[in-house]
């Protein structure tokens, strides 16, 4: 499947903004199963630089500067995206949690790669509460990667996605309390538990191409970035799940970057030296080619 | 030979010894250097030394040396605390020393370099991949900060202490913004100046080669060279514990000091916003912590740090030492793997061993601490968690089982160490030479090839408390001179280049942020001074016509009380209620020291006391005596009911007098730069205002004759005029010629016309921002004020109109204020930055339409 991808954001100043320091991580990544054919950055007001960079995790970040006294900023990432469907591939790796949990434990080379993926990190803690929420869909002598599933399922079941009810920064106990949140919640609970039961585990950042209600058209704009987390089944590699939707992420999903949690990989950060308050939209557009 | 003590005095310090001692060698006798140092303590004598200990803490207090201590009852400033007598270490253990230091550099540098680079320490197995990963001083951001060819960790210090085996031990490692080398600079200046006996008959080694050697580094790593680069101190600022060694360092080895605020990356480049424009900085000399550095990249709720500036590092437009991440190798866990560290990098063994530690992620390390709690104080591997050491002895049997249950949740979390013992030092105590457990903070610079440079001293630091082992400057220690010592002067064969200590320094550019607090350090000192000022009369005419309590008060006081609310803007004062029947008293001491009334007196002293402690950098020696003398005449007024009707006046004098000086040493002392224009520029503006609102609010209204012959007296006694105009006029106090001499008198330096005249002449010499206007708006404005008073006819304002007001006086008075208040506007848009740092939005909310 090939995608053009347009993430488009604004922000609007009402009073005059002197300078603008932004971290962009948005370019898709070329990997097995996706490739990148074209990225391009359009930022108004045009910056002096805009500087490529490759992160400690391999994804690609774009640093920009502004210095010329604005009211309105506008950047537009625009790619071409060729994703192959994972999905119809076959995947069911036989091994058990146990066997999982002894070979992280006894083989060493495997255990320091992982481990960056098996530790607490800046948004994603856990304790027993937490863990316990997850223990009843892990057992010892079934497959990890149908647990995990399982899992998934689990919090689709359970939680509501409810937009307006979290931030970037609640708390993973209050979205467990509550029960609703949206996909970068219910990536970073799904984190939570999976590490805090001794499994290797990433945030994936990306985008989903959505599909129309039947019998409307689609809306300009109406598509969304994305959030969903991969499991390392060892013997076998990194495996997607997306427990927002309950599925395997399969052509429909794109990646454009991953990381321990959230905020190693923000699509979109900045500093701006201004007194006044700011207001921003955002669009995104997956569209098919073909 | 050292020379021999004859008397006892260090007899009875033997005597008091309970536990092992710096004085005493394995065998119990006494070292040789410290005989000699008891010698001359003993010559200089107890009462003598109890003096100088006095002149000690008067001097650091002059001085301004200070430390500040987070949530401390007596606020947040506290002196330095020096103690007379010297710690001691012979030049020859000293050069042992000095070789387990410099291999420990050496390691910690191999160390930053591996792990943000290769990572073989993990790899082979040398360190478990926890003390990178759990590791809150690994910055991802930061990984391609390393890779360059020269070393990394430029500034390193190591705390050390003796223990029972008479050993130097490694406990702690401090790499991200090592403080203690400025006040261990400052001890050996006080030391050496208020107690030079106690040196003699020995070599003390010198700390300016390690200066030297810091000013070398730092001129290494600017590619522009000495004549151009450009290098800032880059401070967290005035509420940083160590703010104080922040400036004192910045301006003995001639940094700008900046805060993260005065700083801009524009195209990858960092820059200092000055008044002279955008200059570019080369080198950055970095006291705040690896993680509040850079709010785009790592902590992002930091308003300390320079957005931008780990970009503007990995292009290579400025090196800053140490870079940020170097808090990586301060995690306590290093300390247990040390030993193996050494052998993988060095095939060597460690030179000077660490504190005993054990990482509790291992199997067997776990076990041993939790069956041996008692004796081990518990850590958490990571610095910054706000998790405190707890010493297993002092544990009940629950609390302990707690703690094992809590290090079990995360044992690669914790770290246990052996409690370390502490040797004892002679230490003046409460008039006595008592024994107190001291520990050693030693100070490394790279040469730039691999090797470091050692100081050759330190700051030693011994506890207030008998037996107590915790000696933290955050925990009231005192603190010590440390003297490398020898009986012969060693021969050094190399030679210590100093460059900037003997070359006079450029110009340095003025901060934006410091030249408007030097602003206000004008305006608020002449704020307090004119409103002290102008009170003071007011005293004056109430102390000579004490008849109205309870009855109406005279006219002219009336109107004087009034002035006073209008000129400190303390409303409702004496214009509103029952102003008229009240004792003015009690509303007087209120607005002089009510620190929490806006518009007070002591108000105005506490801003002009904060605005001069921010720019700290700026002030000779001489006027920081005058600023304590300030501050302690402040403190007596702020004590209760210290402040009477009966000696108001003498609080008032003494505060004036003090500012005056202030003043009065600022223009002798101060180099006729931009900072001097801008403290003088504030006095003006803040002046003509005041002098202003007094001559309105005094003739606004028509008065009866005697009523108006006391208001003409207490605007010229206002304006320093009323001898000059006795001169001239006799006793006849008339408005006309009164006003002639309050606005036009040229020859007064206190005549409107003059103060105008004089700040016009401070924003000429400040620098143009601009090529195309010949006059910016402040020169502008300024020339405006100067015609309009020139032009006006003293006749004309003082008539009367209709209704009792003197309009046309009122228009040129209001018309003149204005323009001068917008003098200082302008100097705020042309000279201060005004924008604040803030995060955009990181993750779109649906209600945040457009």
């Amino acid at each position: 499947m090939k995608y053009k991808l347009i993430h488009k954001t604004i922000y609007k100043y009402p009073s005059l903004v002197t300078g603008y320091q932004s971290l962009l991580c948005l370019e898709p990544k070329t990997m097995l199963g996706q490739e990148c054919e074209s990225f391009q950055l359009d930022i108004d007001p045009a910056p002096a630089e805009i500087v490529q960079r490759t992160d400690f995790y391999g994804n690609s970040t774009h640093y920009f500067s502004l210095h010329r006294p604005h009211t309105e900023l506008s950047v537009t990432a625009t790619s071409l995206v060729q994703r192959e469907a994972i999905a119809d591939v076959k995947m069911n790796p036989a091994i058990t949690c146990k066997e999982a949990k002894d070979l992280l434990a006894h083989d060493r080379s495997l255990r320091i790669k992982m481990l960056e993926y098996m530790l607490a990190s800046p948004m994603v803690r856990w304790d027993e509460e937490i863990v316990s929420f997850a223990k009843d869909c892990f057992e010892d002598h079934r497959p990890l990667y149908d647990c995990v599933k399982t899992f998934c399922q689990k919090i689709f079941v359970v939680f509501d996605f409810t937009p307006q009810f979290s931030t970037v920064n609640t708390p993973i106990k209050e979205v467990l309390a509550a029960k609703k949140g949206v996909c970068q919640d219910f990536s970073h609970l799904a984190i939570a538990c999976i590490r805090g039961l001794g499994f290797p585990v990433r945030y994936i950042s990306g985008y989903l191409e959505t599909l129309p209600a039947p019998g409307s058209a689609k809306l300009q704009g109406s598509d969304a970035s994305h959030a969903w987390i991969s499991v390392y089944i060892p013997q076998y590699g990194w495996c997607d799940f997306d427990p927002t939707n309950n599925l395997v992420p399969g052509s429909r999903h794109i990646i454009t970057a991953w990381g321990r949690d959230y905020s190693d990989v923000p699509p979109m950060k900045g500093i701006i030296f201004s007194s006044g308050q700011q207001k921003l939209k955002v669009e995104v557009d997956v569209i098919p080619l073909s | 030979m050292f020379t021999e003590a004859t008397a006892n005095l260090i007899q009875d310090y033997k005597n008091t010894l309970h536990s092992y001692d710096e004085v005493l060698d394995s065998k119990g006798v006494i070292k040789p250097h410290w005989m000699a140092l008891f010698a001359n303590l003993q010559r200089l004598g107890m009462d003598d030394l109890v003096q100088r200990n006095q002149e000690v803490i008067a001097k650091l207090k002059e001085n301004g040396v200070t430390y500040h201590v987070y949530e401390s009852a007596e606020g947040p400033a506290r002196p330095w605390r020096l103690d007379p007598i010297p710690f001691l270490i012979e030049q020859k253990e000293w050069r042992e020393i000095t070789l387990g230091l410099e291999q420990r550099a050496v390691l910690m540098e191999l160390i930053l370099k591996d792990l943000y680079g290769p990572q073989n320490l993990v790899k082979d197995a040398v360190i478990p991949a926890e003390l990178l990963y759990a590791n809150t001083g690994f910055f991802r951001p930061c990984t391609d900060l390393y890779q360059g060819k020269g070393p990394v960790l430029s500034l390193f210090a190591a705390d050390m202490s003796r223990g029972p085996d008479g050993r130097m031990w490694i406990v702690d490692n401090r790499t991200q913004a090592p403080s203690g080398s400025g006040y261990a600079l400052e001890n050996r200046l006080v030391t050496s100046k208020l107690l030079p006996e106690l040196a003699e008959g020995m070599h003390i080694q010198k700390l300016s080669p390690y200066f030297g050697g810091v000013q070398e580094r730092v001129l290494s790593l600017s590619e522009r060279g000495e004549d151009s680069s450009n290098v800032v101190y880059l401070t967290p600022g005035p509420r940083n514990e160590s703010y104080f060694e922040h400036a004192y360092l910045s301006s003995y080895l001639g940094y700008t000091l900046a805060q993260g605020e005065d700083l801009l990356v524009r195209d990858s480049t960092v820059y200092l916003k000055s008044i002279d424009g955008l200059q570019r900085v080369d080198v950055i000399v970095r006291r705040i912590d690896d993680d509040w550095s850079d709010p785009l990249e790592l902590r992002e709720d930091s308003q300390l740090g320079v957005p931008g500036l780990l970009q503007a590092i990995r292009k290579g437009t400025v090196q800053v030492m140490n870079p940020p991440g170097v808090s990586l190798v301060e995690n306590h866990a290093f300390l247990a793997f040390m030993p193996n560290i050494s052998r993988y990098f060095l095939g060597e063994e460690l030179k000077m061993p660490s504190v005993a530690t054990w990482w509790c992620g291992h199997a067997k390390e776990l076990r041993y601490v939790l069956d041996n709690l008692g004796g081990l104080i518990i850590k958490k591997a990571n610095r910054k968690s706000k998790f405190p050491s707890i010493y297993g002895r002092m544990l009940t049997a629950k609390d302990r089982e707690i703690l094992k249950r809590q290090i079990l949740r995360a044992p690669h979390d914790y770290v246990a160490q052996e409690e370390v013992s502490l040797s004892t030092t002679p230490s003046l105590v409460e008039g006595k030479i008592v024994p107190r457990n001291a520990a050693l903070r030693a100070f490394m610079v790279s040469d730039g090839e691999g090797g470091y440079r050692v100081m050759e001293g330190g700051l030693t630091r011994s506890s207030s408390v008998k037996d107590r082992f915790v000696v933290s400057n955050q925990q009231g220690g005192l603190s010590k001179d440390t003297w490398i010592v020898s009986d012969e002067l060693e021969r050094r064969n190399e030679k210590i280049k100093l460059p900037g200590l003997t070359v006079a320094p450029k110009q340095v550019s003025l901060p934006s942020r410091s030249a408007e607090n030097l602003f206000w350090v004008g305006r608020y000192c002449e704020r307090a001074m004119g409103g002290i000022k102008f009170m003071n009369i007011l005293v004056n005419v109430l102390n000579l016509d004490r008849n109205f309590a309870g009855t109406s008060k005279p006219d002219h006081i009336k109107v004087l009380l009034q002035t006073l609310t209008h000129l400190t803007a303390t409303r409702p004062g004496f214009l509103e209620g029952n102003a008229e029947s009240m004792d003015p008293y009690p509303e007087i001491i209120d607005v002089f020291i009510n620190q929490g009334r806006v518009g007070s007196i002591a108000a105005s002293i506490t801003y002009f006391l904060n605005a001069v402690g921010s720019v700290r950098n700026q002030w000779d020696i001489e006027v920081w005596r005058i600023i304590d003398q300030i501050e302690n005449g402040y403190s007596l007024t702020q004590k209760s009911e210290a402040v009477t009707k009966h000696n108001v006046q003498k609080h008032m004098d003494s505060l004036y007098s003090n500012m005056f000086t202030f003043l009065g040493v600022v223009a002798e002392t101060m180099p006729r730069d931009h900072s001097y224009s801008l403290i003088n520029a504030g006095k003006l503006i803040e002046r003509i205002l005041g002098k202003l609102t007094v001559i309105k609010y005094c003739f606004c209204l028509q008065q009866q004759e005697t009523a108006q012959e006391e208001l003409v007296e207490a605007v010229l006694l206002n304006q320093h005029l009323l001898v000059n105009y006795r001169q001239l006029y006799k006793s006849q106090m008339h408005m006309v010629p009164m006003l002639d001499m309050v606005l036009l008198e040229k020859a007064h330096p206190f005549s409107i016309v003059s103060m105008l005249k004089e700040l016009d002449e401070c924003l000429k010499s400040l620098p143009r921002t601009s090529e195309k206007e010949r006059l910016n708006a402040a020169g502008k404005a300024i020339l405006k004020a100067l015609s309009t008073v020139e032009l006006a006819d003293v006749t004309q304002l003082a008539l009367v109109y209709g209704g009792g007001e003197r309009q046309r006086l009122v228009d040129l008075l209001e018309r003149l204020s204005d323009l001068v208040k917008q003098v200082s506007v302008e100097l705020t848009n042309l000279y201060f930055s005004h924008s604040f740092m803030q995060h955009s939005f990181v993750i779109p909310k649906e209600d945040d339409e457009i």
